[in-house]
């Protein structure tokens, strides 16, 4: 798995730099106008560690990793998901049927669903849109361009992984040797660099290898197995009417010879 | 020309007495529909407990994955009649394709009470997203649930007297029979295969991508079970003739299948290197002994003598365990097994929640389907011609 061709926006997140202050969160709900109880963008720990005095604490902003092979978008039963060519991973809610498979089939646990919605208004799922509004007039998504520690940055994502790699040779002491998101299922557009394990930030630890190429290649051979099969149950049928017609003659003839023998 | 609509003998017998039974069964009906009316006007989160670390509960495990395997019997044994020619077992198609059609219509009516928008259940046909396991599930479910419901209309003419139409029906079916074959085991086996985008969720234990291999020889298996129990509790309630002569072969296959099945289990964990999870995870580890024992070797260890097969009373117990082993499993598999990562301390705090447990609505709206189920099963039997006996096959 090869993540060369990866050639659009992404974001990069720095954990050492993240000081917990949630002004994404509010940047986010502001720009997007979305309540903060239903916020697309949070920020996630193993709280604090240690015993006094050597504590440490980690924290992440999580939002949507914008996957280079998206498992929502081939959950979704009815594509209401779409990847675009320069990075986002969207979601339609005007063909939503709002099954929540795609809640099932995030491993990082991004869409949300209005649980406090009825028929009348509509329960929908939301999750974090890259800001199109912001990023196609030359601005960057609101929670980088709010962040006042530069713990989220944006831009191209060969240049962000440069940047990476860069700052963890520089402070080899401080990060750990991995850019999360770089290779984890194929490649994600949400960069992560940490000094804490990244479990520790409730990320999982991944292949390369995307799992929706599994489940894509048994939905390709559907139709094939189909028709196969049902050759197959055809044949057999045949065969099984033939040999029970076999049988039934057989025994019929046997029982038909006492009878003609009586008879004479 | 004129429609005959004389009524079979059976069906004049309308109106309905109403027994106690059928008042329990329409209090459960009552209770489910007022449930569900809440869900549709506030949402789902006013009755259940379903949640961000949770989005399918106990409506996917129960009404989904178990729904559907259950309804497994009606393919399994259409399968013996018109794909192997086994004849002898025709006295109990008519009852297992009755069963597997309800069972169908209820999955059906419980997923449009789980769907966020159901009115917009036609969307799958209409926005096909050809790489979603759940697209492949959803056309299965709807497409064979139409082909029950044509395998079973000759039930329905003959108790109109139509019995023209119906021999018509009953002669042209055996394409119907083989779609249905094929629809039930690409999406008995696709249950399975929805799971496998989870491997970060569900548990090594569980999590396989032969998953839909598993769920298929399972789905045979608690087909067969079905059959006996459903065959048992109807021959007892319509004083119908019990034909064990024939459930008692069905439990022995059952011994092949479930040792197929235990066989394809065990190397699998063994060729993924998951042996020493089998006693290491914990209640993990618990839950699956529990499964295996509950719903495989119980039951082989009783279908696998003759004298417990000959009784119908001991043969009735072991398929309970099959059919109880196998919810056990699929309950294990779609909510049990599936682990939220480490506990953080998510802000904001309606992330933190990442314990499940159904909510009595929740449970209600599921009850009051399967009840509503069980009494037009009981209608069906007593005005429908459900029942031949062996002697006309």
């Amino acid at each position: 798995m090869t993540t060369d061709t990866i050639k659009h926006k992404a974001y990069l997140f720095d954990a050492t730099r993240c000081i917990d202050c949630r002004a994404c969160m509010v940047a986010c709900s502001v720009e997007n106008n979305i309540p903060m109880d239903k916020t697309r963008i949070w920020v996630a720990g193993i709280g604090v560690k240690g015993e006094y005095p050597n504590l440490e604490r980690a924290t992440m902003v999580a939002h949507c990793m914008h996957c280079e092979h998206p498992d929502c978008m081939s959950a979704c039963p009815v594509g209401a998901y779409s990847k675009a060519a320069d990075g986002p991973v969207s979601y339609n809610a005007d063909v939503c049927i709002g099954c929540r498979y795609c809640m099932n089939a995030c491993a990082f646990g991004v869409p949300h669903f209005d649980y406090d919605k009825g028929l009348v208004d509509g329960a929908f799922i939301d999750k974090c849109t890259m800001c199109p509004q912001r990023i196609y007039n030359g601005q960057e998504p609101a929670c980088v361009a709010t962040c006042p520690t530069d713990a989220l940055e944006y831009g191209e994502r060969e240049e962000l992984l440069k940047k990476a790699h860069e700052r963890i040779a520089a402070h080899t002491d401080r990060y750990i040797d991995h850019v999360y998101g770089e290779f984890e299922k194929g490649g994600t557009s949400y960069l992560i660099l940490s000094h804490v394990p990244f479990k520790e930030l409730g990320l999982p630890e991944m292949t390369e290898q995307p799992i929706n190429e599994t489940t894509e290649t048994i939905m390709e051979g559907t139709i094939p197995f189909a028709v196969g099969w049902a050759a197959v149950l055809t044949a057999v049928a045949g065969v099984s009417r033939v040999i029970n017609k076999k049988k039934e003659t057989a025994t019929a003839k046997k029982e038909a010879a006492p009878h003609t023998e009586a008879k004479q | 020309m004129k429609l005959n609509l004389q009524l079979d003998e059976k069906l004049r017998r309308f109106p309905i007495p109403i027994t106690p039974a059928m008042w329990v069964m329409i209090a459960f009906i009552v209770a489910g529909v007022i449930s569900a009316l809440v869900r549709f006007a506030f949402g789902i989160g006013a009755i259940s407990d379903l949640s961000y670390a949770y989005p399918w509960g106990f409506w996917i495990s129960f009404d989904l994955y178990c729904g559907v395997a259950l309804g497994a019997g009606a393919f399994t044994i259409v399968a013996a009649v018109e794909i192997f020619d086994l004849k002898e077992f025709r006295p109990l198609v008519r009852p297992s394709v009755l069963t597997g059609f309800l069972g169908y219509v209820m999955v059906v009516i419980a997923l449009l009470v789980d769907l966020g928008q159901p009115l917009r259940i036609w969307h799958m046909m209409v926005y096909q997203n050809h790489t979603s396991i759940l697209f492949e599930v959803g056309i299965c479910v709807m497409l064979y649930t139409t082909v029950l419901a044509i395998e079973f209309s000759p039930v329905i003419l003959e108790g109109l007297k139509q019995n023209k139409i119906a021999h018509t029906i009953h002669k042209y079916s055996f394409p119907f029979v083989i779609l249905g074959v094929v629809l039930s085991t690409l999406h008995q086996s696709s249950l399975g295969s929805m799971l496998i985008i989870e491997p970060y969720k569900l548990h090594p234990l569980w999590w396989t991508p032969i998953l839909p291999v598993l769920f298929f020889v399972s789905a045979i298996n608690v087909g067969l079970g079905m059959i006996i129990v459903e065959s048992t509790l109807s021959a007892n309630a319509f004083g119908q003739g019990l034909e064990t002569h024939l459930l008692k072969k069905l439990a022995l296959v059952d011994v092949f299948v479930l040792l197929t099945y235990l066989v394809i289990r065990f190397t699998q964990l063994a060729l993924a290197g998951h042996l020493h999870l089998l006693f290491t995870s914990g209640s993990m580890s618990l839950l699956f002994w529990s499964e295996i024992l509950v719903g495989s070797i119980i039951p082989i260890a009783l279908f696998s003598q003759e004298k417990i097969r000959e009784n119908p009373k001991t043969l009735f117990i072991g398929a309970i365990f099959v059919v109880g082993g196998l919810m056990f499993g699929r309950f294990n598999v779609s909510w049990l097994a599936i682990t939220h990562s480490d506990p953080l301390t998510y802000v904001p705090s309606f992330m933190s929640n990442v314990d499940y447990f159904p909510t009595l609505p929740e449970v209600a709206v599921s009850f009051g389907i399967v009840a509503a189920g069980v009494l037009a099963f009981n209608l069906a039997a007593k005005y429908l011609p459900l029942f031949e006996h062996s002697e006309h096959a």
